[in-house]
């Protein structure tokens, strides 16, 4: 277990409501990173996937469970540990706008980091700063800009320069991308792939609903539903052959770019169950298109294991190879 | 009056500008697009390049001031656009023609319910004709058709009370209610996650193919435009650079700014190893070249293109604004990547 730089285990986040009642927004989840991993974590929109990162920054308490970031005690963390936490790992949202300060040039926006928790001062921390921006593909002339005279790219590439300037070695990227053009995308992709050559340590949870972006840049995803993991695996492995049936749902309901390979579609019916009130049993068995009466109604399942690494949250995970193409 | 040879829209030699502080601002420059009844055509390009100023300015939703229409024509079976009265317009939009936005919460009233919302949309396209039993019969009849679990029930909830998929259809069953000829979705789905984003293009496609609407789909995803149209035709900076069979694009990209959108994409059922992105920005339009407008950008730009470009025919129905589709020898580079 030492040797993940980030582990998250039996992690629950419930929001209290009205009356009494609370939000289940994250239930049991359990996960970890590897050092140098890219993990993708995807899933229906209100599944849990920002409180997770969230949680792992600390920006969300925790109901219950542990989080350890390169084995420092996340939860239990003090005022020393916080500051060592905000070091170590940092957080990209998907709006680089609202992310920046309007009155702050980006060469200011990306010293105060280094400010705050470092002792570097004067020209060393002038340099420090202009090399990161550079290294982000953004040349001296826009050092002295402010946030308004740069494009939507331009500014989440400043986000991205802020937080590893303080060379993080876990950064969380809650859908850095979803507010871009494709082109631009591509360019901010093309940065994030790079770090993994040059920082090896780094270590990357990237949520997104883009599953051809996280097939583009995760060694791993994990699929949330309702606030568990569902399935977990290698990216090609799970995108290639998806056990769970909610995974089987979301990849065949992908656009793909293209005119001809279009996956056969395999619809959801039945409502959409609210996280403040999980149906018994299997959380999908409302919408499930194989579920069982008297199975999936009554018996929560548990994990189960597949083969290289794989895991799936269903009573039939070993059985459903092929069973939905029918 | 309607036959096969006559368009149901047809935009020809379309330009607009905005007269703004800092000079006249090109947006829309010579456009030409012609849909046929029952086609479904995309319209693609990066964000500003015009797709949203382009399809409401030829149906009277731009303001003039500050735009200006500078030339050509806009007609709907065969009947001119252009110049008509603000109230003729309103007529045109509320029954011939109908829209629907990307965000469906800021087109329905959140203190009324889906149901009174509905009767009142479907009574005003009528022209009051409706009577309100007669409207609600209908309304209920098009959440049915947009698939709407429990129309009853739903008829009697608020917006807040539905999903953003659900708040969706109820907007296009208030668009398709009305008949129209033609329906323009901008950027219908953007505001949803994938599972409920393929619902409604399914529902889109469907509408196409059953019931035989024409219509014009923009995005910036060309994923999306797949799913539902049969033709796609890609903008940049308010220009049509290329207009092809949806297969063309994908198969035979020609032009090299709809190659470099092509190249951009990650798949999510292939591995891709390095993304391409287009280096540089649009041009100011305030000042725009008088040649090819992608030319700062393109790796492939030579004398020829600083002149004026028209389009090409590269194959059936696939036309292409770029100067490579003129020589032997520039064809063969127009294919290098
Ligand atoms: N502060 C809060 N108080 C109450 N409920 C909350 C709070 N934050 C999140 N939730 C609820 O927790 C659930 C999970 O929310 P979360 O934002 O983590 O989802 P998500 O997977 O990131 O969704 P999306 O894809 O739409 O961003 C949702 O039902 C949400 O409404
Ligand atoms: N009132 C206006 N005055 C001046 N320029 C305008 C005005 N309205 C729009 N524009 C400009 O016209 C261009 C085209 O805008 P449009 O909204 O059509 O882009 P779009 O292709 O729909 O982009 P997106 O994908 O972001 O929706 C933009 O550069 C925009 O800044
Ligand atoms: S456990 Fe049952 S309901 Fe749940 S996903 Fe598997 S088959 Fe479907
Ligand atoms: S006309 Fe010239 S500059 Fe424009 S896309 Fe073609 S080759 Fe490039
Ligand atoms: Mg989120
Ligand atoms: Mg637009």
């Amino acid at each position: 277990m030492s040797t993940d730089m980030l582990s998250i285990r039996n992690l629950d986040v419930h929001f209290p409501i009205s009356n009494g009642q609370v939000v289940r927004a994250v239930d049991g989840v359990t996960l970890s990173l590897k050092p140098g991993e890219t993990v993708g974590l995807v899933g229906e929109s209100g599944s849990g996937k920002t409180t997770v990162g969230k949680t792992v920054l600390r920006l969300v308490e925790a109901t219950a469970g542990e989080i350890d970031i390169d084995g420092l005690d996340v939860r239990a963390a003090g005022q020393k540990g916080l500051k060592a936490l905000r070091r170590k790992a940092q957080i990209i949202f998907q709006d680089p706008h609202s992310s920046l300060n309007p009155r702050m040039t980006i060469r200011r926006a990306v010293a105060e980091g280094l400010i705050l928790n470092t002792s570097l001062r004067g020209n060393a921390l002038r340099e420090k700063v202009a090399e990161m921006l550079i290294a982000m593909g953004l040349p001296p002339q826009f050092h002295d800009r402010f946030p308004h005279e740069l494009s939507g790219g331009q500014k989440q590439r400043v986000c991205i320069a802020r937080a590893l300037v303080l060379e993080p070695d876990l950064l969380v990227l809650d859908e850095p991308t979803s507010a871009l053009d494709v082109s631009v995308q591509a360019q901010i992709l093309g940065v994030l792939k790079d770090l993994r050559l040059s920082r090896p340590r780094l270590t990357q949870l990237f949520i997104s609903h883009n599953l051809a972006v996280i097939r583009f840049l995760c060694d791993r995803v994990a699929v949330m539903y309702l606030g568990k993991i569902v399935e977990e695996g290698p990216v090609a492995e799970v995108f290639g052959d998806p056990r769970h049936p909610y995974t089987r749902a979301l990849l065949s309901a992908v656009p793909v770019p293209s005119a001809v390979e279009r996956p056969e579609r395999l619809r959801l019916t039945g409502d959409i169950p609210s996280p403040a009130n999980v149906p018994k049993g299997c959380a999908f068995h409302t919408r499930c298109p194989i579920a069982k009466v008297g199975v999936c109604d009554t018996r929560a399942p548990e994990p189960v294991p597949l083969s290289s690494g794989r895991q799936a949250l269903c009573h039939f995970a070993d059985q459903t190879k092929g069973a939905l193409s029918a | 009056m309607t036959d096969s040879s006559t368009p149901t829209l047809e935009i020809r030699d379309f330009s607009l500008v905005f007269d703004t502080f800092d000079g006249t601002y090109h947006a829309i420059d010579k456009v030409n697009l012609t849909l046929r009844p029952g086609e479904a055509m995309g319209l693609v390009g990066e964000t500003g390049c015009g797709k949203s100023v382009l399809t409401r300015a030829a149906f009277g939703l731009v303001p003039t001031p500050p735009a200006r229409i500078t030339s050509g024509s806009v007609t709907l079976e065969g009947r001119e656009l252009l110049g008509l009265s603000d109230r003729a317009l309103r007529g045109v939009r509320g029954k011939d023609v109908a829209m629907i936005f990307q965000d469906p919460m800021t087109y329905l009233n959140p203190v009324f319910r889906i149901g009174t919302q509905l009767v009142d949309a479907i009574r005003a396209q009528s022209g009051g004709k409706a009577s309100k039993a007669e409207a609600r019969a209908l309304a209920l009849e098009m959440l049915d058709k947009v698939h709407l679990p429990n129309p009853e029930r739903q008829f009697r909830s608020y917006p807040h009370e539905l999903s953003g998929g659900m708040r969706q259809r109820v907007l296009i069953a208030m668009a398709l209610a009305a008949k129209p000829k033609l329906l323009i979705a901008d950027e219908p789905t953007t505001a949803l996650d994938v599972t409920i984003q393929a619902q409604i293009l399914d529902l889109m496609a469907e509408l196409v193919e059953d019931m035989g609407l024409t219509m014009i789909m923009i995005s910036h995803d060309l994923g999306v435009v797949a799913q539902v149209c049969s033709r796609v035709a890609v903008m940049y900076a308010g220009k049509i650079v290329e207009d092809a069979p949806i297969r063309q694009i994908f198969d035979a990209p020609s032009h090299p700014y709809t190659q470099g959108l092509l190249a951009a994409l990650p798949h999510p059922f292939k591995p891709v190893d390095k993304l391409a992105s287009i280096p540089g920005s649009l041009p100011d339009l305030l000042n725009p070249p008088e040649g090819c407008r992608f030319a700062a950008r393109c790796a492939k730009a030579h004398a020829a293109c600083a002149a004026p470009v028209d389009f090409r025919t590269v194959g059936p129905g696939h036309e292409v604004a770029c100067t490579l589709y003129d020589l032997a020898e520039t064809k063969e580079l127009a294919h290098e990547h």
